[in-house]
C-alpha cells in the first residue's frame, strides 16, 4: 500500500466550537447562530470514529495536527479534500444561510487552508447556500482565486432536482472559475428540503441507505435538463452518494432515451456518455458484496477507471480505510482510483 | 504459547479493560462480571482498534416493533463502524460464524512473589493476577 499515492476526496474538518464560526459572522446572525447540526436521523451508535477524538479535546476532526497523524501520515495521503459540514442548506432564510456559508469559508481559509497548510496537503471546498443561487455565485467568485479551494460544495438535500434552471447561476460561476460542484449527503428531508424517499423513513439505517436515491435523481436531472450542454465546462462530483448503483441507472436512462429523445432534444449524445466528461464519484461508503469479483465487475461496468476517486470520509463512523476498503485491484486501476483521477479532476 | 502476566486482579475493576501489547500483538483484556476475556485489538472488518470501542449491551432478537435490551457489559462495539462483538466469545452479533475476532485464553492465577533479594523474608501469597496465554 505504501507505494500507492493517495488523494482522499472526502475529509471533514470541524470547528473546535461554534465560536470559531461565530467569529466570522456579523449581527444579526452572530447571536442567532447556534451551530446546530442537521436535527434528526442521528446515528444511534456513534457519529464519528471514537478513536478520532483529539487527545487535546474538541470534536473529532477539529484538530489539524491530530488529523494529520491519524489520517495523512498514517496512510501517506498526498492531499485531503476538505468538506466542512455547515448544514446551512436546510434553513428557510437564505440570508442567514448565505452568512453561515461565508463564515465557514472564512474559517476554513484562515485555519485548515491557511495556518495549518504550509505544505498544501489540504484542499478545500467552498460552502454555498443553494437557497439563493445568485448569492451562492457571488460567494464562489469571492474565493475563486484562492490557491487551495478546489471545488464548490452543497448538500444533496434540496427542494428541486439540481438540473433545474433556478440553480444555473451556481453552475455558471463554477464553469467560469473552473471549479467542480461537489454534492455531499446532508440535510436531505430537513428544514426546507424534501426527502428523496416517499415520506420520512423511520430509522437511521433506512435514511442512511437511501441517501443514494437523492444522488440518482440529481444526476438524471443534470443530464436530462441539458446542464452539461448548456455549461460545457461544468463538472460534478458525487461524494458519499454510493457507487455501484451507477451502471444500472445509466442503462435504464439510455434505454428510456431511445424512445423519449423527443422530450430532451438538446442531448447530443446518449445520456450515459456525459458522465466521463463531467462527473466523478467518490468511493466511500464502498459497497462490498459477498464476492469481490462482483464488485470488480461493477467497477468495470461503471468505468471506475475514469470516474471513481478514493475517499475515506474521515472522521465519520463509516470511515473507509485506504488499506482495506477495496478488494485487491489491478495496479493500474488502483493508481487511477486512489490518485490519478482526482489529480486530473482537481488539477493538482 | 506464551504466558504473560498482565496485572493484579485488584487493578482491573469489573467493567474495565486493559489494552496491552504481547509478543507484538495488541490485545484487549476485559473484566466482565467476574470473568476475564482477551480479544485481538483489531476488527476483522477494516482492522480498526476494536478493543477501544464502547462496552455496552445490545438489543436482543425480538419480534418486529419490540425492543428487548440485554447483555449489558458483554458487548464491545467497534469504534469505527459500530459492529457488535460478544466479549465472551469474540463472535460478531450479526454473523457469529463468519465474522469473529481472535480470542485468547485468560486465567486467574496465584501471584508469584514479586522480587527476590539477598535477604529473604517470609512471603505470603495474598492476591491473584491475570494471565493471558497466546
Amino acid at each position: 500500500m505504501s507505494s500507492t499515492r493517495i488523494i482522499d476526496c472526502d475529509v471533514h474538518p470541524y470547528p473546535k466550537n461554534r465560536d470559531e464560526i461565530r467569529f466570522y459572522l456579523k449581527e444579526p446572525w452572530k447571536t442567532r447562530y447556534t451551530g446546530s447540526g442537521r436535527g434528526f436521523y442521528g446515528n444511534p451508535v456513534h457519529g464519528s470514529r471514537l478513536d478520532a477524538n483529539p487527545p487535546g479535546g474538541g470534536p473529532a476532526g477539529s484538530d489539524p495536527i491530530f488529523l494529520r497523524e491519524q489520517l495523512i501520515d498514517e496512510y501517506g495521503e498526498k492531499h485531503a479534500v476538505l468538506l466542512p459540514r455547515a448544514f446551512c442548506n436546510l434553513l428557510p432564510d437564505p440570508d442567514f444561510a448565505a452568512a453561515i456559508a461565508a463564515a465557514y469559508n472564512d474559517w476554513l481559509a484562515d485555519t485548515w487552508l491557511g495556518k495549518f497548510n504550509e505544505d498544501g496537503v489540504f484542499k478545500g471546498s467552498i460552502t454555498i447556500a443553494h437557497q439563493d443561487p445568485s448569492a451562492a455565485a457571488k460567494e464562489i467568485e469571492r474565493w475563486a482565486g484562492h490557491p487551495h479551494f478546489v471545488q464548490v460544495m452543497t448538500d444533496s438535500g434540496a427542494r428541486a432536482p439540481f438540473g433545474q434552471r433556478q440553480y444555473y447561476p451556481i453552475y455558471e460561476a463554477c464553469s467560469k472559475y473552473g471549479l467542480p460542484l461537489a454534492i455531499h449527503p446532508g440535510t436531505d428531508g430537513m428544514g426546507i428540503n424534501v426527502q428523496p424517499t416517499p415520506g420520512y423513513p423511520t430509522h437511521y439505517i433506512e435514511w442512511h441507505t437511501c441517501l443514494s436515491l437523492g444522488f440518482q435523481a440529481h444526476l438524471v436531472s443534470f443530464i436530462t435538463e441539458g446542464v452539461f450542454e448548456r455549461f460545457p465546462d461544468f463538472r460534478v462530483v458525487l461524494v458519499e452518494g454510493g457507487v455501484s448503483w451507477l451502471p444500472a441507472l445509466l442503462w435504464r436512462l439510455d434505454a428510456e432515451y431511445k424512445a423519449l429523445r423527443y422530450e430532451v432534444p438538446w442531448l447530443k449524445r446518449k445520456p450515459s456518455e456525459y458522465v466521463r466528461d463531467h462527473v466523478r464519484i467518490t468511493s466511500q461508503p464502498l459497497e462490498r458484496p459477498e464476492h469481490d469479483r462482483h464488485l470488480l465487475q461493477v467497477l468495470e461496468m461503471m468505468d471506475a477507471e475514469h470516474i471513481l476517486m478514493f475517499s475515506s470520509d474521515y472522521p465519520h463512523w463509516d470511515f473507509d480505510s485506504p488499506r482495506l476498503a477495496f478488494p485487491k485491484l489491478p495496479e493500474p486501476l488502483k493508481q487511477r482510483i486512489f490518485y490519478e483521477n482526482a489529480k486530473a479532476f482537481y488539477r493538482l | 504459547m506464551g504466558r504473560h502476566v498482565v496485572c493484579r486482579v485488584k487493578d482491573m475493576m469489573e467493567g474495565s479493560r486493559k489494552i496491552v501489547v504481547l509478543e507484538g500483538r495488541s490485545i484487549g483484556i476485559f473484566h466482565v462480571k467476574g470473568e476475564f476475556y482477551a480479544l485481538k485489538n483489531s476488527c476483522p472488518h477494516q482492522a480498526a482498534p476494536l478493543c477501544v470501542g464502547t462496552v455496552t449491551g445490545m438489543t436482543l432478537p425480538s419480534g418486529p416493533g419490540e425492543y428487548l435490551y440485554g447483555r449489558d457489559g458483554e458487548i464491545v462495539r467497534c469504534p469505527w463502524h459500530g459492529w457488535e462483538f460478544d466479549l465472551l466469545s469474540g463472535k460478531s452479533i450479526y454473523d457469529p460464524h463468519r465474522c469473529l475476532v481472535k480470542t485468547y485464553d485468560v486465567e486467574v492465577e496465584k501471584a508469584e512473589a514479586e522480587s527476590v533479594s539477598v535477604e529473604t523474608f517470609a512471603v505470603q501469597v495474598e492476591e491473584e493476577q491475570v494471565v493471558v496465554y497466546i
